[in-house]
C-alpha cells in the first residue's frame, strides 16, 4: 500500500512542478469560466446585448385623427420600457432599412407599409396589411424578439378591430350609426388598455417543496463546473500518459526490475491519476468559491460528485492510453475523444440546454450525467436526488477502468 | 561457488519468424567475481540482461541467480539483483536525493534505514553536495552515477551493468570503473556488459564473448589471449634490403619466427621489450635503418576477430 | 522556395504515416458532425412545455387546446410540483401555471394573471415564454374585444339598474365569435422575410451550427499540427537542417505549408460532409467559400506555428493549444452566438480573425454572400496571418 502511494506521490510531485500541466488544470477552467461568465453578464442572470432595429414607418396615416397607426407601432418600439432590449434607429425608407440589415448593421428591419393605417383604421373586414419584418437570419434571438414586440403591438390593433366587428354584429335597431359604434367599441378597447393591460404574466424560477428551494444557479458556477470536468480529463491524460512516456524513457521497465510486483506497479500509476485528478478538482472547487462565490451545494453530494467525477475522469484516461502506442498519438487521440465527448454532453453550453433529443444524447455521455448533478447540488439538492447522476457516471467509470486494465496487463505482463 | 548459472538461455522475439537474439547462451559466474559479456552491438548482450533481470521471458532454457529461477521464481531474483539499464533511466524532474528515496521505496526500504542509506548511496557516488539539484541538470557522467546508486540501494547479491560508460568523458568513466572494481573488492558479483575491449579486459575476472546469439568463448583474459596463440606480433619496414635483414632478425634471440609480407617482416616474440633493442642492434650492424616498426600484444579484437572473422568494432 | 515545399511534404508525410492519431484528427470531427446533422439537421424540436390547470374551465381548456395545437410548443399536463419540478429538471423549457378563477376573470373583464415558470439562461425558454405570451395575449384578446363591443353597444341604450353585468356579459357571449374570427384572421400581421434567403436557405439549427463546428475543430487541431515541429526540436533534425543550404525563413515557411494543407484538408472534409448529407449549401458561392476556407487555415497555421516556435514541451504545446483554441471559440461566436453575449463580450470577440470568418461562412450559406461580401473577413484574416507569421519567425527556437 506505501508503495502504491510512493508511486502516487511520486506523479503527483511531478505534476506539481509542470507548469504547463498545471495551466491546464487549473488556470484554463478558471480563465475560461471567467471569459464565458463574462460573455453572460457575470453571475447573475444573462445579459444580452441590445437588438438593433431599423424602423422604416411609410405608413401615410390619417394624421387628422391623431398619430398614424404606424407611429403607435414605432412608437412602441422605440419606448423607454425596452431601452435595454431594442435599439431602434429610424431610417428614411423601407430600401434603407433593408440595407441596414443586409449590411450587418441592424439585426431587423421593421417596415410599416403605407397603407398600414387605412387598413388598421379601416372598416373592410377583408383588408390585410403587413407589417414586414426583415431578419438577419443568423441572428435569431434578436429577430424573435422584435417579432414579439411587434406581434404585441399588431395585437392591440386587432383586438380593436375585433371590438369594433363585434360592436357591429350586435348592433340593432335604435343604435348609433355602424360607423360610430364600431369607433367607440374599438377606443374602448384600447382605452381599457387592451391585451396589456388584461392580461399579466410573471416570470419565476421553479420553486420546490421542502428545502429543495430552487436557488438560482449562478451562470459561472454552471459554466465552472462543464469546464472543470472538461479539463480534469486533460489532468488525467497527462497523468496516465506518464505510462507510456516512462516505458519509453526505462523507469517503467526499471520497476519491473525492483521486487515490486507488477499489480502494485499498476496499482501505482491508477492511484496516481486519481489523486491527482481529485486533488484538482477540489482546488477548482475552492477556486471557484473564493473567487466567484459560487455556492457548489452541499457537502456530502459535492463530496460524492467529485470522487465519481475523478474515477471517470482517471478511466477515460486509462482506456486511451491502454488503446495507442506513444505519448504523442494518447495525447491527439484523448484530445479528440475528450472535445466531442464534452460538446455532446453539454461541458460547453451549461445546463441551458433543455429536453428533446440533446437531453436525450447527453445521456450518453458521463460528463452529461455528472453536470446535471452539479446543476441539481448548486440548487440546493442532496444526495438522494442525485443517486442516478452518480450511479451511472459510476457504472462508465468501472467498466472505462476494466476493459483498461484488461489491455494495459496484456501490454506489460 | 557460482552464484549465477545461465543454461542454454534462448530468446526469440516475435516467433516463429522474428529476431533470434539468444540462440542458447551457457555460462556461469562465480561468487564476487566480475563477469564481462563482450560483443559488438546485436550481439544479445542487452537481451541477456533483460532475460536476466526478470523482464523478459526466454523462450528456452533457463538461469539461475543465487538459486532462484528466473523463470519460476521471479520475484525472489529481483530481492537480489540490481540492474542499472544502458539507458539513463531516472526521474529527470526530481532530485538526486528524491530519486533515491523513491527508488528505494520500490525496493522495500523505508523509514529510517532508507534514509540512511541513500546518505551512504550519496557518499559512494560522490554526489552529497548535489543530491539536492535535478537530475536533469546533471552532467552524462553524473547522471551514470545516480542511475548506477539507485541499483545499490537494497546492496543486491549481484549487480548487472549494461554499458554503463557509453558516451561519457573519459574522467567519469575512470571513476565508474574504479567504483566498480571497489565494490567486487566489498564482495559483490557483477556481471558487467560491453563492446570496449579495454574495459572487459582491465575489469573482468572471466570474460564471455558474444556474437549474433552465441557464446563463442569464455575464460579469463590469458586463457582467452591464448587462442590466437602467445606472443606478440611485430611489424617493421627497413629503408633497403629487407629479404636480408629477415634472414638476420631470424638469428636474434627471442624472436621466434619471421615472415615476409609484401614490405614489411613480421616477426612473433613472447617479449617484446627485450626484443625490440637487439632488432635495432641488428639493423645498425647490417648497415640498414628500420623506418617503421609496430608492436601489437595479442588482445580480445584479435580474439574476436579470430573466432568470428569479423572485427569487434564493426 | 522549392525546399519549402520539399519540408512542408515531408511533414504531411510524418503526419499521415502516424496513422492511428491520423485517422483520428480526420475521423473525430467528422463523427462530430454526422452524429450532430442527424440529430439536429432536420429542423427544430417542439420544446416541451408543462401546462398545470388550476382553473378547468372552458377558457383555461381553450388556452391549453391552442398551445397544444402550437408548432413551436409540445405541452403536457402536470400537477403543480411535477410541473415545477420538470422545469427545475431542465425536462420542460418552461411550465404555465393556469390558477384558479382565470375563466371566471377572463370573462368578468378582469385582468387575468398566469404563471410562466423558467429556469435562468435558457434560450429555450425565452422561446416558449414569448409563444405562451402569444397565444394567451390572443385570447384575452378576444375576450377583451367583446367585451368592449358589448360595453359599446350598451352605453348609450338603457338597461335595467343592476342588470348592467348580466347584459353585458350575454352581449360579449354573443359578440365573442364574431371577435374570435377577426383576431383569427388579423388584418394587420408580422411578414417575416429571412435577408438573402431569396437566394440562400432556411436556418435550421444545424445549418446555423455547422461552421461553428467547424471553426471548433480547426482550431482544435493546433493540437497536433504544433508537436510534429517539437519533437524534431528535440531530436536535433531541426538544427540540423539549418546546417544545408535551407534558409530560416524557409524552413519555417514549409513548416507553416504543411500545418496549412493540413487544415485546409480537414476543412474540406468538413465541409463537404455538411454538404453532402445535410445540404448546408457551402457551395452556394464557391469563390467565397475558397477564400473564406483559405483565411481560416491560414490563421490556424500561423497561429499553430507560433505556438510551437515558442513553446518548450510537447505538454506546454497541448496545455495552451486547448485553452486558446477554446477561448477563441468561444469569443468568435463558434459555440452560441455573439448576439446573445453582452456589447463588451461582441467587441472583444470581433477583433479576432475567425469571429469574421464564422460570420462570412454563415452569411454564405443563408445570406447569399458572394466574394464582395467576405472580403472584410478575408482582410482581418490575411492581417492577423501576416502578424502571427512574423512573430513566429522572429521568435522560432531551432533548439531548445
Amino acid at each position: 500500500m506505501t508503495k502504491i502511494l510512493a508511486i502516487a506521490w511520486k506523479d503527483l510531485r511531478s505534476t506539481a512542478r509542470n507548469a504547463p500541466a498545471l495551466a491546464m488544470m487549473l488556470l484554463a477552467p478558471l480563465a475560461l469560466a471567467a471569459l464565458l461568465g463574462f460573455a453572460f453578464g457575470g453571475g447573475g442572470g444573462f445579459d444580452i446585448a441590445a437588438t438593433k432595429v431599423a424602423t422604416a414607418n411609410m405608413d401615410q396615416g390619417r394624421t387628422a385623427a391623431g398619430e398614424s397607426a404606424g407611429a403607435v407601432v414605432a412608437g412602441i418600439l422605440g419606448s423607454p420600457d425596452l431601452k435595454g432590449v431594442l435599439e431602434v434607429s429610424k431610417k428614411s425608407d423601407a430600401d434603407a432599412a433593408r440595407a441596414a440589415v443586409d449590411d450587418g448593421k441592424d439585426a431587423v428591419a421593421v417596415i410599416i407599409p403605407a397603407d398600414f393605417s387605412e387598413v388598421v383604421y379601416g372598416s373592410s373586414p377583408l383588408a390585410k396589411t403587413r407589417v414586414e419584418l426583415y431578419e438577419n437570419p443568423t441572428q435569431e434571438i434578436g429577430g424573435a424578439i422584435a417579432e414579439s414586440v411587434v406581434g404585441q403591438a399588431l395585437l392591440e390593433f386587432s383586438g380593436a378591430r375585433a371590438a369594433a366587428a363585434g360592436a357591429l354584429a350586435l348592433r340593432s335597431q335604435g343604435d348609433p350609426p355602424a360607423a360610430v359604434l364600431a369607433k367607440t367599441a374599438a377606443q374602448q378597447f384600447t382605452h381599457a388598455g387592451g391585451v396589456t393591460a388584461g392580461l399579466d404574466i410573471s416570470q419565476r424560477t421553479p420553486q420546490l417543496p421542502g428545502d429543495q428551494n430552487a436557488k438560482d444557479v449562478s451562470v459561472t458556477g454552471a459554466i465552472l463546473a462543464g469546464m472543470m470536468v472538461f479539463f480534469m480529463f486533460f489532468g488525467a491524460a497527462n497523468v496516465a500518459r506518464t505510462i507510456l512516456d516512462e516505458d519509453r524513457a526505462g523507469t517503467l521497465p526499471r520497476l519491473f526490475t525492483t521486487p515490486t510486483s507488477y499489480g502494485v506497479i499498476l496499482g501505482g500509476k491508477f492511484a496516481s491519476v486519481f489523486v491527482t485528478v481529485t486533488l484538482q478538482a477540489v482546488i477548482l472547487l475552492v477556486a471557484g468559491r473564493l473567487i466567484f462565490g459560487i455556492d457548489w451545494g452541499r457537502l456530502d453530494a459535492v463530496v460524492l460528485l467529485t470522487l465519481v467525477a475523478a474515477g471517470v475522469a482517471s478511466g477515460l484516461a486509462l482506456l486511451v492510453i491502454s488503446l495507442t502506442r506513444t505519448p504523442a498519438q494518447a495525447g491527439a487521440i484523448g484530445a479528440g475523444v475528450y472535445l466531442v465527448l464534452a460538446l455532446v454532453g453539454g461541458n460547453f453550453t451549461g445546463t441551458a440546454q433543455t429536453g428533446g433529443t440533446f437531453g436525450i444524447v447527453q445521456k450518453f455521455t458521463p460528463n452529461g450525467w455528472l453536470l446535471q448533478g452539479w446543476d441539481t447540488t448548486m440548487r440546493g439538492g442532496g444526495f438522494g436526488d442525485i443517486r442516478w447522476q452518480l450511479l451511472v457516471p459510476l457504472g462508465f467509470a468501472v467498466a472505462f477502468f476494466f476493459f483498461a486494465v484488461l489491455r494495459i496487463r496484456r501490454r506489460f505482463a | 561457488m557460482n552464484i549465477v548459472e545461465v543454461q542454454e538461455l534462448r530468446k526469440q522475439y516475435d516467433p516463429p519468424k522474428g529476431v533470434l537474439a539468444l540462440d542458447g547462451v551457457s555460462f556461469d559466474i562465480a561468487e564476487g567475481e566480475i563477469f564481462s559479456l563482450l560483443g559488438p552491438n546485436g550481439a544479445g548482450k542487452s537481451t541477456a540482461i533483460s532475460t536476466l533481470s526478470c523482464l523478459l521471458r526466454p523462450s528456452g532454457g533457463d538461469a539461475r541467480v543465487a538459486g532462484h529461477s528466473v523463470v519460476r521464481e521471479a520475484q525472489a531474483v529481483k530481492e537480489v539483483i540490481g540492474v542499472v539499464p544502458q539507458d539513463i533511466a531516472l526521474y529527470p524532474d526530481m532530485s538526486a536525493r528524491e530519486n533515491l528515496v523513491f527508488w528505494g521505496r520500490m525496493y522495500g526500504l523505508s523509514g529510517d534505514a532508507l534514509g540512511k542509506r541513500v546518505d551512504e548511496i550519496l557518499e559512494l557516488i560522490t554526489l552529497v553536495d548535489r543530491q539536492k539539484d535535478r537530475v536533469e541538470k546533471f552532467s552524462g557522467g553524473m547522471k551514470r552515477r545516480v542511475n548506477i546508486g539507485v541499483a545499490l540501494l537494497h546492496r543486491p547479491k549481484v549487480l548487472y551493468l549494461d554499458e554503463p560508460t557509453v558516451g561519457i568523458d573519459p574522467q567519469s568513466r575512470r571513476s565508474i570503473l574504479d567504483g566498480i572494481l571497489a565494490l567486487r573488492d566489498q564482495g559483490m558479483t557483477i556481471l558487467y556488459t560491453t563492446h570496449y575491449m579495454a574495459e572487459a579486459q582491465e575489469l573482468s575476472d572471466r570474460i564471455g564473448i558474444v556474437d549474433h546469439g552465441k557464446m563463442i568463448a569464455t575464460g579469463t583474459h590469458e586463457e582467452l589471449v591464448k587462442v590466437v596463440g602467445e606472443g606478440a606480433r611485430v611489424t617493421a619496414r627497413v629503408d633497403h634490403y629487407l629479404e636480408g635483414m629477415a634472414e638476420r632478425w631470424r638469428e636474434v634471440k627471442g624472436v621466434e619466427k619471421v615472415d615476409l609480407e609484401e614490405d614489411e617482416a613480421v616477426l612473433l616474440t613472447e617479449d617484446p621489450n627485450e626484443v625490440l633493442p637487439r632488432l635495432f642492434e641488428a639493423a645498425a650492424a647490417a648497415g640498414a635503418r628500420i623506418t617503421e616498426i609496430n608492436v601489437t600484444e595479442p588482445n580480445l579484437e584479435m580474439v574476436f576477430l579470430h573466432l568470428t572473422g569479423r572485427a569487434l568494432r564493426e | 522556395m522549392k525546399l519549402a515545399w520539399i519540408l512542408a511534404r515531408k511533414d504531411l508525410l510524418q503526419t499521415v504515416r502516424d496513422k492511428l492519431s491520423f485517422i483520428f484528427i480526420l475521423l473525430m470531427p467528422l463523427a462530430f458532425t454526422l452524429f450532430f446533422g442527424l440529430l439536429f439537421g432536420g429542423g427544430s424540436d417542439r420544446l416541451p412545455v408543462a401546462v398545470h390547470d388550476a382553473d378547468g374551465g372552458v377558457a383555461a381548456q381553450q388556452l391549453v387546446a391552442a398551445l397544444q395545437t402550437s408548432d413551436v410548443v409540445k405541452v403536457t399536463a402536470e400537477s403543480q410540483a411535477d410541473a415545477e419540478k420538470a422545469v427545475d429538471d431542465n425536462k420542460a423549457a418552461a411550465a404555465l401555471l393556469i390558477p384558479r378563477g382565470y375563466g371566471a376573470d377572463l370573462t368578468a373583464g378582469e385582468k387575468v394573471s398566469l404563471t410562466v415558470v423558467v429556469t435562468e439562461g435558457s434560450s429555450g425558454a425565452a422561446t416558449a415564454a414569448s409563444e405562451i405570451r402569444s397565444l394567451a395575449g390572443e385570447q384575452v384578446a378576444v375576450e377583451l374585444a367583446a367585451r368592449a363591443a358589448a360595453e359599446a353597444v350598451w352605453a348609450p341604450r338603457s338597461m335595467p339598474a343592476g342588470a348592467e353585468q348580466g347584459v353585458i356579459a350575454q352581449s360579449a357571449e354573443q359578440a365573442r365569435p364574431v371577435a374570435a374570427q377577426v383576431l383569427a384572421q388579423p388584418a394587420a400581421a408580422v411578414k417575416v422575410v429571412q435577408a438573402g434567403t431569396a437566394a440562400g436557405q432556411v436556418p435550421t439549427g444545424f445549418v446555423l451550427s455547422s461552421p461553428g463546428m467547424l471553426v471548433n475543430f480547426i482550431m482544435f487541431s493546433l493540437v497536433t499540427a504544433g508537436v510534429a515541429l517539437i519533437v524534431e526540436r528535440r531530436n536535433g533534425t531541426l538544427q540540423r537542417l539549418m546546417t544545408t543550404r535551407v534558409r530560416r525563413w524557409e524552413l519555417i515557411a514549409g513548416k507553416a505549408a504543411g500545418m496549412f494543407l493540413l487544415t485546409f484538408v480537414q476543412q474540406m472534409l468538413l465541409l463537404g460532409v455538411g454538404q453532402l448529407f445535410f445540404g448546408v449549401d457551402y457551395l452556394r458561392d464557391p469563390v467565397a467559400l475558397l477564400a473564406m476556407m483559405v483565411s481560416l487555415s491560414l490563421v490556424a497555421s500561423t497561429l499553430g506555428l507560433l505556438l510551437a516556435a515558442v513553446l518548450k514541451s510537447e505538454q506546454a504545446l497541448v496545455a495552451t493549444s486547448v485553452i486558446v483554441s477554446m477561448s477563441v471559440s468561444a469569443l468568435s461566436g463558434a459555440w452560441f452566438p455573439l448576439e446573445i453575449t453582452g456589447p463588451a463580450f461582441q467587441f472583444v470577440g470581433h477583433l479576432l480573425p475567425t469571429a469574421w470568418i464564422l460570420d462570412g461562412l454563415r452569411g454564405i450559406v443563408v445570406r447569399g454572400f458572394d466574394v464582395a461580401d467576405v472580403l472584410p473577413a478575408l482582410g482581418v484574416s490575411f492581417a492577423w496571418a501576416a502578424g502571427l507569421f512574423v512573430l513566429a519567425v522572429w521568435r522560432f527556437r531551432l533548439s531548445d
